[in-house]
C-alpha cells in the first residue's frame, strides 16, 4: 500500500475528511477528531467553533447552525424534534466558542441547562473571540493581552463550568486536548445520559496566544500541570478530579505564550497564589458534593 | 361534523396551530399573545396537541429553535409581538435564507415607547424586507383559517418560506366571535404531513441546501422568486381552502363593492370590519366609494393594486404605522402603492391616512372622515390633504 493509499485508507473510518481552514497548530483539529471518535455516528452537531469553525467543514456528519450568537438554541429545537420523530438515539452535540457559551450567549445556555434539555453543549475555550482578531472575552484570564486589553485583561476568567455545575445539570466535565483518554472517557460518559449535559474544553491557539505552533499540545498539558486548567467532572453533583498532576509553577505555562510576556514577577506571584488557593479547594471537595 | 364555538382570536389561533398538527412549540409569553400560548400549553397538557413545547427564556432563543426544530423535521410553530418581535431580530432572518417554513403569529402591539400594551402594525411591518410572508387577518375565523393555510402555502416546495399570520391585540386575540373549527381528518386531508425536500438532519441520510456552493445574490434572488412564485400559491391555496371549509378570502386582495367605485379606501387587518360598515351606510347615500383589504402585504400584490388603480380616480391608504421621515410623510403601505401605481400611464390620486397609531381606537366617524376625503379627491381631483394624521384632524361630518 503506497503512503497515499494509507491515508485515504484512514481518512474512509473517521468521521472528517483530510485538512482544515485552521491556523497551522490550531488545538482545533485536535480536538474535533478526539470529540468525534467519542460521539461516533450517529450524531448530529449544532453550532460551530472555533473560529467559526475552521476545524468543522470537514466534518462528514449532519450539522445544522445559525451564528455566533445562537449557542445552544437551535440544539433544543433539534432535540425537541427529534423526540417527536422519536429519535432520541441521535445524539445531538452542540458547541460554541467561550465569547458564544459565555458571554453573549450565556443566558441561552443557562436556560438550556435549567429546561435540562437533551443534548451536550460543548465550549470550545480559546480564551478570546479569535474570530474577530483576538478580542478580550469573559473567559480570557486575568493578566491575558488581547487587542481590547493591550495592557493585559484586569478581571479573572468566568468559571462557566462551575456556574452550569449549580444548574444542577446530570453531568459536566473540563477536557484538555493533552489528555485524549480523559477526554474521551468523559465524552463517551456525557454520550450516555440524557438530559444537559455540559463540556468545557480549554483549547490552546498559537495565533491568539503568541505561541510557536509546534507547542500546542506541550502548552495544553501545561495548563493542566499547573493547575490553572484543573481536569474535572461533575456528577449529579459530586465533584471529581480526574487527574491530580504533580503540580509545576505557573510561570513554566505562563512564559510559553506571547499574550502573558508583560507580567511583572509581582503580577505572576499573584497569579500563583490564587491558583493554588483554587487547587486548595478543589482538593477539599474532591469526591463531595458542591451543588450548594 | 364542523363546529362552531364562540371564541377569542388567540383561542382560534391555537386551534388552527392544534388542526395543523405542530410539532414542536417554542414561544416566550408577551401580551397579546400570550393566551393563545397558555392554549396551547393546556391543549398539550390534555394530550390533544401532541407536541413539544419548549419554554424558552427568551424571543430570541424562541424563532431560533423553532427554525432548528424545523430544519429537523418537525412542523413547529411560534408567536409575538412588538417588544419580542424587534427581540427576535437577529432570528427573524434565518428561516427565510434558510428556506424553512415555520409558521410565526404577529399579533400586533405598538412597540415602546410611543405604544403601550395595544395594537398598530409597526411590529410585523418592521419584517417587510426579511423574506417572511405576511398574511393580515380581520377576525378569530380568518386567523385559524389562515395558520392552517400557513403551513400548506410555506411548505410548498416551490415556496419554503416561512409564514407570519399577523393579528390586533385585542381587537381580535381577545374579542370573542363565533369561529367554525373544521374536523380535524379533512385539515390532514388538505394539509398532509411536514416533508422538507432539502433538509434531514438524521445521521443515516444527511441532507442540506448546498448553500456555499451558489453565490449569495443567485440565493437571494431565489429567495425573491420564491416570493414571486408565492403569490401564485396563496391564491390556490385559498381557493382551494374555500372549495373544501366554505370559507375563500379572495388570495391576496379582498375588493369590497369596488365594481363602479370611483374611490377606494385599503386597509389591513381588522379596521376592515369597521371599513366596510362605513362603505355600506356611504353607498345607501349613492357614494361610489369601495374597500380594498390587503390581505397579504408581503408579497405586495402589485398586479391587483395596479388593476384597480386603471379603474378608480382615487385611493386612500389606511396606514396603522409609522415610518418616521420616510418619503412625503408617508406610511409603508401608501408607499408600497406608490411604486405599485407608478407604471400606470394614468394616475389615481394617492393619499395617506395614519389610524389607530399606539393602539387607539379606530372609529367609525374616523374611516366615514376618510372615505370622504376620498370621495372629494375624486371628484375635484385635488386632495384637501395629501397626508392626513387622523386623529389629529377635525373630522369630516
Ligand atoms: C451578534 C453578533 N455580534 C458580533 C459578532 C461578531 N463576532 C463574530 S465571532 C465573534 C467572537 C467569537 O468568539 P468565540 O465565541 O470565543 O469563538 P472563537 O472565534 O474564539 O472560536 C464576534 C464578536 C457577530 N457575528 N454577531
Ligand atoms: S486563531 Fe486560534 S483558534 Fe482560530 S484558527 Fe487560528 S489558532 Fe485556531
Amino acid at each position: 500500500m503506497s503512503l497515499v493509499e494509507k491515508f485515504e485508507e484512514h481518512y474512509k473510518e473517521k468521521l472528517v475528511r483530510p485538512g482544515n481552514g485552521c491556523c497551522p497548530g490550531c488545538g482545533g483539529s485536535l480536538a474535533w477528531r478526539m470529540l468525534l471518535e467519542a460521539l461516533g455516528k450517529n450524531t448530529v452537531l449544532y453550532g460551530g467553533a472555533p473560529c467559526a469553525g475552521c476545524a468543522m467543514r470537514v466534518i462528514k456528519l449532519p450539522r445544522f447552525g445559525f451564528h455566533f450568537s445562537f449557542v445552544g438554541d437551535g440544539a433544543s429545537g433539534i432535540a425537541a424534534a427529534f423526540k417527536v420523530k422519536g429519535r432520541e438515539d441521535i445524539t445531538v452535540f452542540s458547541s460554541a466558542g467561550d465569547g458564544g457559551v459565555g458571554d453573549i450567549s450565556f443566558g441561552k445556555v443557562s436556560a438550556c441547562a435549567e429546561r435540562n434539555d437533551n443534548f451536550i453543549q460543548c465550549c470550545i475555550d480559546n480564551e478570546a473571540y479569535m474570530n474577530t482578531g483576538i478580542q478580550k472575552s469573559g473567559l480570557t484570564p486575568y493578566g491575558a493581552w488581547t487587542t481590547t486589553t493591550p495592557t493585559g485583561k484586569k478581571s479573572k476568567k468566568k468559571m462557566i463550568p462551575m456556574i452550569l455545575a449549580q444548574h444542577r445539570i446530570p453531568y459536566l466535565a473540563t477536557l484538555s486536548i493533552a489528555y485524549p483518554q480523559d477526554l474521551m472517557k468523559k465524552v463517551r460518559k456525557a454520550k450516555e445520559i440524557r438530559g444537559f449535559r455540559y463540556l468545557h474544553l480549554v483549547m490552546p491557539c498559537p495565533t491568539g496566544w503568541r505561541f510557536p505552533a509546534s507547542k500546542t499540545v506541550e502548552v495544553a498539558r501545561l495548563a493542566v500541570q499547573t493547575w490553572i486548567w484543573p481536569l474535572y467532572e461533575v456528577e449529579k453533583g459530586i465533584l471529581r478530579l480526574t487527574m491530580k498532576p504533580k503540580q509545576r509553577p505557573v510561570e513554566d505555562y505562563l512564559r510559553l505564550q506571547g499574550r502573558f510576556r508583560h507580567l511583572t514577577e509581582d503580577e505572576i506571584a499573584e497569579i500563583q497564589r490564587s491558583v493554588d488557593e483554587e487547587k486548595e479547594r478543589l482538593l477539599e471537595r474532591d469526591g463531595k458534593n458542591i451543588w450548594l | 361534523m364542523p363546529m362552531t364555538k364562540v371564541m377569542e382570536g388567540n383561542e382560534a389561533a391555537a386551534y388552527g396551530v392544534k388542526l395543523s398538527r405542530v410539532e414542536v412549540i417554542a414561544a416566550y409569553p408577551i401580551t397579546p399573545q400570550t393566551e393563545l400560548i397558555s392554549t396551547l400549553a393546556s391543549m398539550i397538557a390534555r394530550g390533544e396537541l401532541k407536541a413539544e413545547y419548549i419554554k424558552v427564556e427568551g424571543e430570541h432563543t424562541a424563532l431560533a429553535a423553532t427554525a432548528a426544530a424545523s430544519a429537523a423535521g418537525a412542523r413547529a410553530f411560534t408567536a409575538s409581538a412588538a417588544q419580542g418581535i424587534v427581540y427576535m431580530e437577529e432570528s427573524i432572518w434565518m428561516p427565510p435564507g434558510m428556506r424553512l417554513p415555520v409558521v410565526m403569529c404577529i399579533v400586533n402591539r405598538a412597540i415602546a415607547p410611543l405604544g403601550g400594551l395595544r395594537p398598530d402594525h409597526n411590529d410585523s411591518l418592521l419584517q417587510r424586507d426579511t423574506g417572511w410572508i405576511q398574511i393580515y387577518c380581520e377576525n378569530g375565523q380568518e386567523v385559524l383559517d389562515t395558520i392552517i393555510q400557513a403551513y400548506r402555502i410555506g411548505e410548498d416546495k416551490r415556496v419554503y418560506l416561512p409564514v407570519a399570520p399577523c393579528y390586533e391585540g385585542y381587537v381580535v386575540s381577545a374579542t370573542a366571535t363565533p369561529v367554525e373549527i373544521p374536523d380535524q381528518e379533512e385539515v390532514d386531508d388538505f394539509l398532509p404531513p411536514y416533508k422538507h425536500e432539502m433538509y434531514s438532519l438524521y445521521p443515516e441520510n444527511p441532507r442540506s441546501p448546498p448553500r456555499l456552493m451558489r453565490s449569495i445574490a443567485e440565493a437571494r434572488y431565489e429567495v425573491q422568486q420564491a416570493m414571486e412564485r408565492a403569490k401564485k400559491v396563496i391564491e390556490e391555496v385559498d381557493r382551494e381552502y374555500g372549495e373544501r371549509f366554505g370559507r375563500y378570502y379572495d388570495g391576496m386582495v379582498e375588493q369590497y363593492r369596488c365594481e363602479d367605485a370611483e374611490a377606494v379606501m385599503v386597509t389591513m387587518g381588522s379596521i376592515t370590519g369597521t371599513a366596510r360598515d362605513v362603505v355600506d351606510e356611504l353607498r345607501a347615500e349613492g357614494k361610489k366609494i369601495g374597500l380594498v383589504k390587503l390581505r397579504v402585504f408581503r408579497p405586495f400584490p402589485t398586479e391587483e393594486i395596479q388593476e384597480i388603480g386603471k379603474r378608480v380616480r382615487a385611493i386612500g391608504f389606511v396606514d396603522r404605522n409609522t415610518s418616521y421621515g420616510a418619503v412625503a410623510g408617508c406610511g409603508i403601505g401608501c408607499i408600497e402603492t406608490a411604486r405599485a401605481l407608478y407604471p400606470l400611464d394614468e394616475h389615481p390620486l394617492l393619499l395617506n391616512y395614519f389610524v389607530g397609531l399606539g393602539g387607539s381606537d379606530v372609529t367609525i366617524p374616523q374611516l366615514r372622515h376618510i372615505a370622504k376625503r376620498i370621495l372629494k379627491a375624486a371628484e375635484t381631483g385635488k386632495p384637501v390633504k395629501d397626508v392626513e394624521w387622523v386623529e389629529l384632524e377635525k373630522l369630516e361630518e
